[in-house]
């Protein structure tokens, strides 16, 4: 997944060794033993890795955050990169947990998967796991791709769905990264499940600068963002909707390894999952990336707010 | 390794990848096109003040320092910029070009006008030329080897850099470079790069070629 590289990674590097020292004292209330079971420790810790975008070290902290209050020690490695770097350093051990989408990693895994309901996903991608990784529950935040109007335009051309834009097909310019040209969950998509061809498609970035801009001054009528872009709600868009679920669902869900995987991990992760809606996660993300806060603060101050630490 | 370039062999020579409007022929007319307006545009601003600086001697600090800013400004950065005040068009592209591009053209007017012997100089007034005289009688054909310099060093930043267009969704051989990345196609962004090095370097050849031959009288 090519999201926004942010420097918000740096300011989480900053703060690591602070997040590690106040998990002293562990008081780990499961002991399992990991043999006949199968099922992993967290007695030495869990390191967490997170990608190169905001939302990610956002909920890389989030992790830490509800993992250090169930008593496990934890090392954030923020920033580490894309899936490409991710997956084979989680593999190898480097890392042991990584907040992970439902959708991404699914297609990460195997290209060809079909599955876009999110409990067929789960089943899908226990099966396409390579030995030794597992998901746990998905959470109820999402982060999925979503295509936006202005209010105006949703207004002029009566625009609520995905379906709808087929009635003004040849008109409408639709600006996306350029990998969304050729991809399902773009302009090849839209045609195949809703019958819809655009006028033109402008090569922009991924929810970058260049798309807002354009939607904003008028230049594209279509854009491609994410759900937990912060801008859409700061100026009132309207996301399309998807009756046909041609965009695969993408809840934030854990991808860990077996050997971390005890029942104080997975509750305490499952606790977070249950309480973290999309509208929080993007509320997270706005203070990272327009107040300049720190994620693990953030982070931090969400997990007490609630309950969780 | 050698598949990569195997691979890009293919690309290079298959007769899809020339026709269309996504095809190297479009691209490559599309680049030139972007790269010679924006010489253009900053030849006609280089040029005149290059020689006019050159003529008077005033203001050469201030003109030199302001092209080297021009010349140390983030080509993307000012794209984003522009693009952002502005809207979505082809001007970002063109002022990031021409802000490249100036720089070169103004000093190496400059230096091929004070390059010229004073003595020359004042032995045309001598003979009761007149300012502009002076300019383009004299001056401007003894300056014109490192005017011409600059030009050719000017079009070939531009050629280099105006794969910018496609990140603002334009054409040119930057289509290949963007789109190969976002799709992780390797042989496409290679293909895109080579192309657009062949470009820089057949029209180096070609104008230092063509200055070589209006210059062949002269020495230095």
């Amino acid at each position: 997944m090519n999201r926004r590289t942010l420097l918000g990674g740096l300011f989480a590097a900053a703060s690591v060794p602070a997040l590690s020292a106040c998990a002293s004292g562990i008081t780990s209330l499961e002991n399992q033993g990991g043999t006949a079971s199968g099922g992993g420790s967290s007695k030495g810790g869990v390191t967490i890795g997170t990608a190169n975008f905001t939302e990610n070290q956002v909920l890389g902290c989030l992790y830490a955050a509800v993992l250090t209050a169930a008593g496990v020690k934890t090392n954030v490695r923020p920033n580490l990169g894309t899936r490409e770097i991710l997956i084979p350093a989680i593999k190898g051990g480097d890392i042991d947990l990584l907040p992970e989408y439902q959708g991404a990693l699914l297609h990460y895994l195997d290209p060809k998967a079909t599955a876009t309901e999110e409990g067929e996903m789960q089943n899908a991608l226990a099966v396409a796991l390579p030995a030794g990784l597992q998901v746990l529950p998905y959470g109820m935040a999402e982060d999925s791709d979503a295509f936006v109007v202005t209010r105006e335009t949703a207004k002029k051309y009566g625009l609520t769905s995905l379906a709808d834009l087929k009635k003004q097909n040849g008109r409408l310019v639709i600006g996306a990264a350029p990998e969304v040209k050729k991809r399902q969950v773009g302009v090849v998509g839209l045609k195949d499940v809703y019958r819809v061809e655009f006028k033109e498609f402008k090569s922009l970035d991924s929810s970058g600068p260049l798309v807002k801009g354009a939607l904003k001054k008028g230049d594209v009528d279509v854009a491609n963002l994410f759900t937990t872009d912060t801008d859409i709600q700061a100026n009132d868009w309207v996301v399309l909707t998807d009756p046909e679920n041609l965009i695969p669902g993408q809840h934030v869900v854990p991808l860990i390894a077996d050997r971390k995987a005890d029942s104080t991990v997975r509750k305490a992760l499952a606790r977070l999952g249950n309480v973290l809606t999309t509208a929080q996660l993007t509320e997270l993300n706005r203070q990272v990336d327009k107040d300049k806060k720190d994620p693990e603060d953030v982070a931090n101050a969400y997990a007490r707010q609630h309950g969780l630490a | 390794m050698y598949e990569l370039f195997k691979h890009l062999g293919g690309w290079l020579t298959s007769g899809a990848q020339w026709s269309g409007s996504d095809g190297i022929t479009h691209r490559l007319a599309e680049h030139l096109q972007y790269s010679l307006v924006a010489t253009l545009i900053a030849a006609a601003i280089g040029l005149p003040l290059g020689l006019l600086i050159g003529h008077t001697g005033k203001g050469a600090f201030l003109a030199i320092n302001l092209a080297s800013f021009g010349r140390a400004l983030p080509t993307v950065g000012l794209v984003v910029l522009v693009f952002l005040a502005g809207g979505l068009s082809m001007l970002p592209v063109y002022v990031a070009l021409v802000a490249l591009a100036v720089p070169a053209i103004v000093t190496n007017t400059y230096a091929g006008m004070t390059a010229v012997d004073p003595d020359v100089k004042d032995a045309a007034r001598g003979q009761g030329m007149r300012g502009h005289q002076v300019l383009f009688q004299v001056e401007l054909p003894l300056a014109l080897p490192l005017i011409m310099t600059g030009l050719r060093l000017a079009l070939i930043q531009v050629v280099a850099t105006a794969t910018i267009a496609a990140y603002v969704s334009f054409g040119g051989l930057g289509r290949y470079v963007f789109d190969g990345l976002a799709q992780r196609d390797l042989v496409q962004v290679l293909g895109g790069a080579v192309l657009v090095a062949v470009v820089a370097v057949v029209l180096d050849l070609l104008l230092s070629t063509l200055q070589r031959f209006l210059f062949r009288h002269r020495t230095a």
